[in-house]
């Protein structure tokens, strides 16, 4: 507590008489605002106020408040004790002269309290006038002395009771229920008050009880205003311990107490005297000006800022800041509509140079701190310019009017939304083959180009410019953002159609980032698509065959290398002739057995092994059983040995507790990366394929010799044969890996690739959540810098592409 | 599923008007970063151009 006066000088002389009581019953609502609960609540405040005015100047170091009964409460302190003694103008008790005279009381005499809270400073007379009953007890002196009132007039004169060693005030009221429509006290209305008293005022101690139940608390804060910020802040992350400011400049006391958290909003809570000053004032003023300069300043002299066109706002500096500012001062002046808003202009410049001088400290010295803090103001600047950006888009006039369709679009007829096609197309020349190759009654067409960049000469970057981000949206018709309505999305049928190469690529993934992240209701609905375009043209004479992949096209080689070529398989009786049907079967299924070998090497899985398992499993010599224990595994890995005939070795380990798995290597060279054999690979799909063609090309048995007119030749094995067969297939044919769209004609590009009747396209769905998100963050990668984010390169293979 | 933009949790139902985002100014931030063409995908060195398929063989990140 500061500034304690000598005890002499509190007596009834220094109790000043302003003026008189009449007008308090009249007007109520004058004194305490009003006359519903919060007025009600109102009176104990004003009372508990002048026990924490004894607190302030240094006197009082607990308060007791008790409510007992719904309109009765009795709030006593451990202060001086109200000066009982004639008071020199008024001839009567100081006491009395307190109760009964309006604006009378210590606190407007500077000599006995140098700050003090009540507000307007009504104190104990208005309480005392809007009671219908009224007791005082005034330890003091050695004695104790009583007066009551009733309704404001005292019902006796200042009675001596007694002797006592102690000192301090006690009031006893019931308010009147001529004037409150409803008289009942509110626990926690009372308790939150005097919590907030306990936490202004460090060290002094509040109690609370209530009668009525039993209820009570004690509050008691050492740590004051800064336990009330931990209080604020618990269960949010916080940057930092609480950074607490006090000092005094020109008799005012400033005291502040600041953290930072994750939150998205601040909150502040600004006292001038103990005095919520909700509507906030000239000390909230000073602390939000210290604020937004002195983190600008550290930011700028610690060149934490990197973008040149960044400015920190005061909003961007308070950004999950939780601040108390508590002022206490001589003369307050107290204005606004609710008289909680703080006037003293010049408190306005004392707080700011005590936050600035403060808080520029701290940073200094808490570097780290003033890092996260900046870091926190900078991320907060770049998200509202963002939004800024985002909201001019949004509201430009009739930019995104749907009424009015950008020039590019070319549209469709069709306005059913059902049957309505947009193909979104990638490049000029694409757009140009894909207007003319459309159905135009239900297929639109949108070109885009993705705005390269070339970053420093050295590395490409791509981008949908803004314009074009304009353009979609208008073709789309459903808007964005808190305008978005799904239900006038313009075409059921989105179509991505990019070119197969990494151009394509890009423009895609930035596409299908937007489509995800501002038009996910397209997405929900089932409506996007990824258009196949061919991959390869195989030119033979004067035809042309689109192929849409690797498949197809060793598909139509092997047509073609088998109407070339005769097989023959085994010898004597088991001898065998294939050609034509017979021979394309046999080799799509050896090549489909070869993909399913490459399939299973991707995971690390050596062929000769999975050969061997395949054969064993085929015969019952592995199963699920070799797996359940070591013995059972180590037959099965020396029976995959013995049939390689390699030079592997293995080790037995347990998987899971009931399962073992082999793990092979080489004898020699440990490079390679060693082949699991477990009972998720004896499970594999692709091993059971295996099985099946092995099964299915059994019949066929070595010598293979191929004959192509007079020719003949000898292979070794199936897949060599296979590998023959589509080799004859090339023959005179010329074979185009195919890039651009543009290069097809519109008749192709509509035969290939947009004819409803025989087109194949990729639906984008969300997965499960999880794969969504792991998708998504390989697709978008993470935030570079924040103000120009990269969108990673990554699942571009179409094919794969189920988000 | 983690807001593309705060990385909290954000509800991916019906419910939630911004998901992806897990609110309102998160999603305002990422619509700003479009219009402001700070999305970006990076692209090969100027020389270093390749092909698509050779992208498949690359491993994931």
């Amino acid at each position: 507590m500061a500034n304690k006066q000598t005890q002499d000088s509190y007596s009834a002389q220094s109790i000043r008489v302003l003026e008189g009581l009449e007008a308090v019953r009249k007007r109520p609502g004058m004194y305490i605002g009003d006359t519903a609960e919060r007025g009600l609540h109102h009176l104990v405040n004003e009372i508990v106020d002048n026990s924490v005015d004894e607190a302030l100047a240094g006197y009082c170091t607990e308060i007791n408040v008790i409510i007992l009964s719904d309109n009765q409460i009795s709030v006593e302190d451990n202060g001086r004790g109200i000066p009982v003694d004639m008071h020199p103008t008024e001839k009567r008790s100081a006491l009395e002269v307190v109760h009964t005279v309006l604006h009378a009381g210590g606190k407007f005499d500077r000599g006995v309290y140098k700050v003090s809270g009540g507000l307007h400073g009504v104190g104990a007379s208005v309480v005392n006038a809007l009671s219908e009953e009224f007791e005082v007890e005034v330890r003091r002196d050695g004695k104790l002395y009583y007066q009551r009132y009733e309704r404001g007039t005292p019902r006796s004169k200042v009675e001596e009771r007694g002797a006592t060693k102690l000192s301090g005030t006690k009031t006893t009221f019931s308010p009147d229920s001529k004037i409150f429509p409803e008289v009942k006290f509110k626990y926690e209305t009372v308790a939150r008050y005097l919590r907030d008293m306990a936490y202004l005022n460090a060290g002094l101690k509040i109690r609370i009880k209530d009668e009525r139940n039993g209820k009570a608390e004690e509050f008691h804060y050492e740590g004051g205003i800064r336990e009330f910020v931990e209080s604020l802040t618990s269960g949010s992350e916080t940057l930092h311990d609480v950074i607490y400011l006090h000092g005094v400049r020109e008799s005012v006391d400033i005291e502040c107490a600041l953290q930072w958290t994750d939150a998205l909003h601040e909150s502040n809570f600004a006292y001038a005297n103990n005095i919520h000053t909700i509507e906030g004032g000239t000390h909230l003023s000073g602390l939000r000006s210290a604020l937004t300069r002195t983190i600008n300043s550290y930011a700028g002299k610690n060149n934490l800022i990197k973008s040149k066109d960044l400015r920190l706002e005061g909003e961007d500096v308070r950004e999950g800041l939780v601040s108390i500012i508590s002022v206490k001062l001589p003369e307050p002046q107290f204005e606004g509509q609710t008289k909680t808003k703080l006037g003293n202009s010049e408190v306005e410049g004392l707080v700011a140079a005590q936050i600035n001088e403060g808080l520029g400290e701290y940073l200094e010295k808490n570097p780290s701190d003033a890092r996260k803090i900046v870091a926190r103001a900078v991320e907060a600047a770049t998200a509202r310019e963002a939004a800024r950006k985002a909201k001019d888009l949004v509201r430009r006039k009739g930019a995104l009017d749907s009424g009015s369709l950008p020039g590019k679009l070319a549209d469709c007829q069709e306005r059913d939304p059902a049957r309505s096609e947009l193909f979104i197309v990638e490049g000029d020349s694409a757009g140009g083959s894909a207007k003319q190759g459309r159905d135009r009654r239900i297929q639109a067409i949108l070109p885009l180009r993705g705005k390269i960049l070339n970053v420093e000469r050295v590395r490409i970057e791509k981008m949908l410019s803004s314009a074009e981000l304009r353009t979609l949206i208008m073709a789309l018709g459903m808007g964005v953002a808190d305008e978005k309505d799904v239900t006038k999305l313009r075409y059921h049928t989105v179509v991505i159609m990019t070119d197969a190469d990494v151009d394509g690529s890009h423009i895609r993934t930035l596409l299908l980032t937007l489509f995800f992240r501002q038009f996910i209701e397209i997405i929900e609905g089932g409506y996007l698509y990824i258009a196949q375009p061919p991959l390869f043209r195989a030119k033979k004479g004067k035809q042309e065959r689109y192929l849409k992949d690797e498949i197809a096209l060793e598909d139509y080689l092997t047509d073609l290398g088998a109407e070339a070529l005769t097989l023959q398989a085994g010898k004597g009786k088991e001898l065998r002739e294939l050609h034509g049907a017979p021979l394309k079967t046999l080799v799509r299924k050896a090549l489909g057995r070869e993909r399913m070998y490459d399939a299973l090497a991707r995971r690390s899985k050596e062929r000769p092994i999975i050969e061997a398992l395949a054969h064993l499993s085929a015969d019952k010599r592995a199963s699920d059983e070799s797996f359940r224990s070591d013995q059972a595994l180590k037959e099965l890995a020396d029976a995959i040995i013995k049939e390689l005939k390699g030079n592997l070795v293995y080790r037995i380990e347990p998987e899971s507790d009931e399962t073992w798995r082999a793990v092979f290597t080489h004898a020699q060279n440990g490079a390679t990366a060693p082949t699991v054999v477990d009972l998720t690979l004896l499970r594999a799909g692709e091993l059971r394929e295996i099985r099946r063609l092995d099964g299915d090309l059994e019949a066929l048995k070595a010598p293979y010799k191929l004959k192509s007119g007079v020719e003949e030749r000898t292979v070794e094995s199936l897949k060599a044969v296979a590998d023959a067969v589509v080799a004859a297939g090339q023959k005179g044919v010329e074979i185009q890996r195919y890039k651009g769209l543009g290069e097809m004609n519109p008749e192709q590009l509509w035969e290939t690739t947009m004819n409803p009747e025989t087109r194949t396209m990729l639906r984008v769905q969300i997965g499960s959540q999880e794969d969504a998100e792991e998708i998504f963050q390989k697709l978008m990668g993470d935030q570079v810098e924040p103000r120009r984010q990269f969108i990673e390169e990554n699942a571009l293979n179409v094919r794969n592409l189920d988000i | 599923m983690r807001c593309p933009i705060c990385k909290q949790p954000a509800d991916m139902t019906p419910a939630n008007r911004f998901r992806p985002f897990c609110s309102e100014r998160c999603q305002m931030v990422d619509l700003g970063t479009w219009v402001d063409e700070g999305y970006r995908v990076p692209g090969a060195a100027v020389e270093d151009r390749e092909h698509p398929d050779d992208f498949k063989k690359k491993p994931l990140h």
